[in-house]
């Protein structure tokens, strides 16, 4: 899943340790989720999103997000 | 699931794991100690010795289970597979072993050593899975 997290933590001048904290997760964890090699669950989703003030979709695309507005 | 952040997790993990392994110390070494007073010690007093040396083991891993769940989704992904790749090497192991002792082609083993086979091919692919992987190794 294709993420904007990297650019959210940059805008906020955050090093990943620093978002880690603020998430309560571990270094690794952000950049694995950065790196794109892992996708959180909902719950940690929804805790990303509300730290940062946007939607999950905002965030988070899972590559389908086009089709569906191409179908409306 | 307790809501605690990755670093609580690890500091009751660690905070935890330190008395049990000095209690396993004790009673490894206390024990032995206990039993050499006899020159044939009573079954009942070896049982009693044997199973206060294996109670820590039960705690190490009763807390491994713990932090497990207390740490975050990642590392319990990381942990969790690593876990089921050990006890599958184990198990084939075990397997293959007892299948080449029942042939005589080896000699029988110690069943002690199933342990430590499981806590080093854990603990292996742990470290393997996050060096070649990073993630969560499923991927």
């Amino acid at each position: 899943m294709i993420n904007t997290l990297r650019e959210l933590r940059a805008e906020r001048g955050w090093s990943q340790g620093d978002l880690a904290d603020a998430l309560g997760v571990s270094r690794q964890s952000i950049n694995a989720l950065e790196t794109g090699k892992f996708d959180p669950s909902l719950p940690l989703a929804f805790r990303i999103a509300r730290l940062f003030g946007k939607g999950i979709e905002d965030i988070f695309d899972d590559g389908l997000g086009h089709m569906k507005k191409a179908a409306e | 699931m307790a809501e605690v952040t990755f670093r609580e997790a690890n500091k009751r993990y660690r905070r935890a794991f330190i008395p049990v392994m000095v209690v396993y110390t004790i009673a490894v070494f206390g024990g032995s100690y206990l039993l050499k007073q006899f020159e044939t010690p009573p079954t009942w007093l070896a049982a009693i010795v044997a199973l206060i040396m294996a109670a820590p083991v039960g705690g190490v891993l009763w807390l491994m289970w713990r932090l497990s769940r207390e740490t975050d989704e990642y590392t319990r992904q990381q942990q969790m597979a690593a876990m089921a790749a050990g006890g599958m090497i184990t198990a084939f192991f075990s397997v293959v072993w007892g299948f080449l002792e029942l042939y005589n082609v080896v000699p029988s083993l110690w069943t002690f050593l199933v342990g430590p086979i499981f806590f080093l091919s854990y603990g292996l692919i742990y470290c393997i899975g996050r060096r070649s992987f990073g993630a969560g190794f499923e991927k």
